[in-house]
């Protein structure tokens, strides 16, 4: 099992004051800290125009800055976004390839199509080709990489012989994911052998649906790249408190800031009604799997949500323990929203995680 | 969070009383329906929802036009102003202005479902190659929306979403969640062009549309059902909201 950080970069309203720059170097600091107790990789997101939810628009300079001030944690983009308008698939293959030899091979890289109206429509994105320009993305970029020499005549671009240089220091190259929002996607990673990086938290039940199909899928696959990566990542939150009760409100507090500020996106399906997008909204955290705790769960006195890593150091290895018998590979945390928790609140829950749980499955890492 | 500013009595200075909630759902047949979707400027968003209500950004500005074959109250058009928003953490849209050309229908659904609609004369043409409506307020023309380049697609694609719009109800002033629910039956896109827009006979002064986002047109089997919640207009909806 392996433990990842992952930044939206919320920005709280009023933007003026330096808030927006408290926030990068809260982020940073996170970022240290989680590399100093372990954390096996930091995500970033891509998003444009999205006030509040996330004002992280150039991940490849945020996770530079990350990786040159950390030493083991890997750095992953969670994701680019693989449309044209936003992304030319040599820049991305480019600066994907500085990153990599930047951070001594750490990079992971993910890739996606963006979901929001406010996204597609600001670069003037047609929605209904998002999902073609994607997968020739996925299935050039690896190519990029590898050959000497690359030339293509494709759908979304085309170019004559050239050398995309630098190339990345990973052999064969650095691990490729998709970022699994809608349900089948993760079908959509498994046929094409990337990893499946769930950005929309899921319930016990949900992911143990996906993991299922991807599982058999992937072994069916044609590989876009020159290695597979069979890795599964969910999407969680992190607050780890000894107090279970303040764990329980701070913790709370985070997934509904979250959770409120996601539904206020205004998702592609909403604007322009497109079978290319299939949900008006990502699975909202807790939403509609706010089970009861089971008898098991220790937060169960505290009405901690299923599955969320929220709660005292027992209890989050308790939820980690389920989330490793379904199969997941990877749990990535959001640690803020919306600067709701006081930024020494965070590092201490992350010193904490660092402590008590991480050691709890560095057998199995 | 964004939110409204503006009280529900100045937004809709004449709010239709809903005498009683106990009402009989009806169901309209062959109904056609075309909407235009603009982006509409995010500056002034907040002049044109109230504090219980947030804005989306970008805001769009939806014109809905029903034409009604056959209902208890004979045939009508409808054309609606809503603005898109979020009702706590829902998708919705506000009502902002309405015409319609049938008396009857005008007063039924005001008194049943508190919805507000000025009388007008409404033009409402769906043609092979193209598409319009377009309202008159006295003989002059305050809305023309042009619609070209039809392109079928699923009928399961097109999406609604309930509206609010202000009351006086018997609980007081309120915000009325209006729910139709759509059998949709066929399906086309279309590229909008508002081609006349008079903001000010709309009551509409603040709102100024930016950019097309799409049109489509679809037939429908339209269910006006019972009120089910409404909410109080100045306080978040999480706060706000009753259950009738």
């Amino acid at each position: 099992m392996k433990f990842g950080i992952f930044f939206e970069l919320s920005v709280p309203r009023p933007f003026g004051n330096g808030v927006e720059t408290a926030v990068y170097h809260n982020a940073l600091e996170q970022i240290r800290v989680a590399d100093e107790v372990g954390f096996h990789t930091v995500w970033a997101v891509e998003h444009h125009f999205l006030e509040e939810y996330s004002h992280c628009s150039s991940p490849e300079l945020f996770l530079t800055a990350a990786a040159m001030q950390t030493k083991r944690i890997r750095v992953g983009h969670g994701a680019v976004v693989c449309v044209p308008q936003m992304n030319h698939p040599i820049r991305v293959a480019e600066r994907a390839a500085v990153l990599d030899i930047l951070s001594n091979g750490r990079l992971e890289l993910g890739t996606a199509r963006s979901s929001t109206w406010t996204e597609l429509g600001g670069f003037e994105v047609d929605p209904d080709t998002t999902k073609k320009t994607w997968d020739e993305f996925v299935r050039v970029i690896p190519k990029m990489w590898k050959e000497e020499r690359f030339s293509h005549d494709g759908v979304c671009f085309s170019m004559p012989e050239r050398a995309v240089l630098p190339k990345p220091v990973q052999d064969p190259h650095p691990p490729m994911w998709v970022t699994v929002t809608s349900p089948g996607t993760e079908l959509d990673a498994a046929d094409r052998g990337l990893g499946a990086l769930g950005v929309a938290t899921a319930g016990f039940s949900e992911q143990e649906r996906r993991l299922k199909e991807y599982r058999r899928r992937i072994q069916l696959c044609n590989p876009v790249g020159e290695c597979i990566n069979d890795q599964v990542a969910t999407l969680n939150f992190l607050y780890c408190d000894e107090d279970i009760d303040e764990a329980s409100r701070l913790g709370n507090m985070l997934i509904g800031q979250f959770g409120l500020s996601n539904s206020h996106l205004l998702f592609t399906r909403e604007a322009y009604p497109t079978k290319a997008y299939g949900l008006l909204a990502n699975i909202s955290p807790g939403g509609g799997r706010r089970r009861t705790p089971a008898e098991t769960d220790p937060g169960r006195s505290a009405n901690l949500p299923e599955g969320m890593a929220i709660g005292d150091p027992d209890r989050i290895v308790h939820v980690i323990r389920e989330w490793e018998s379904l199969g997941v590979d990877q749990v990535n945390f959001m640690l803020n929203a919306l600067e709701c928790i006081p930024q020494d609140r965070v590092l201490n829950s992350l010193r904490l995680f660092g402590e008590h749980v991480i050691p709890k499955f560095q057998e199995t890492s | 969070m964004l939110t409204g500013s503006r009280p529900l009595q100045e937004l809709i200075p004449d709010l239709p009383r809903i005498a009683s909630f106990d009402i009989d759902p009806i169901s309209l047949e062959d109904v056609e329906i075309l909407q235009v979707q603009y982006e509409v400027s995010a500056e002034t968003i907040d002049r044109l929802l109230p504090p219980a209500l947030h804005p989306t950004l970008p805001p769009l500005g939806l014109w809905t036009a029903w034409s009604v074959q056959d209902s208890p109250w004979g045939s009508f058009e409808l054309v609606q102003f809503r603005v898109s928003c979020r009702s706590g953490a829902r998708p919705r849209t506000f009502l902002a202005a309405a015409a319609i050309n049938n008396d009857n229908a005008q007063r039924e659904l005001s008194r049943r479902w508190g919805l507000h609609a000025r009388m007008s004369e409404i033009c409402f043409n769906r043609r092979y190659e193209s598409a319009e409506f377009c309202v008159c307020f006295n003989d002059k023309c305050v809305l023309c929306a042009d619609m070209k380049d039809p392109e079928n697609f699923s009928p399961n694609d097109v999406q609604f979403f309930a509206s609010m719009h202000g009351a006086d109800t018997p609980r007081g002033l309120r915000l009325v969640q209006f729910d139709p629910q759509f059998e949709v039956t066929r399906a086309e896109r279309y590229i909008p062009t508002i081609k006349q827009f008079d903001a000010h006979a709309w009551g509409l002064d603040s709102v100024q549309f930016t950019y097309p986002v799409i049109a489509y047109g679809c037939n429908a089997v339209v269910h006006l059902p019972k009120l089910r919640f409404i909410c109080k207009p100045d306080v978040s909806a999480f706060e706000g909201s009753e259950t009738i």
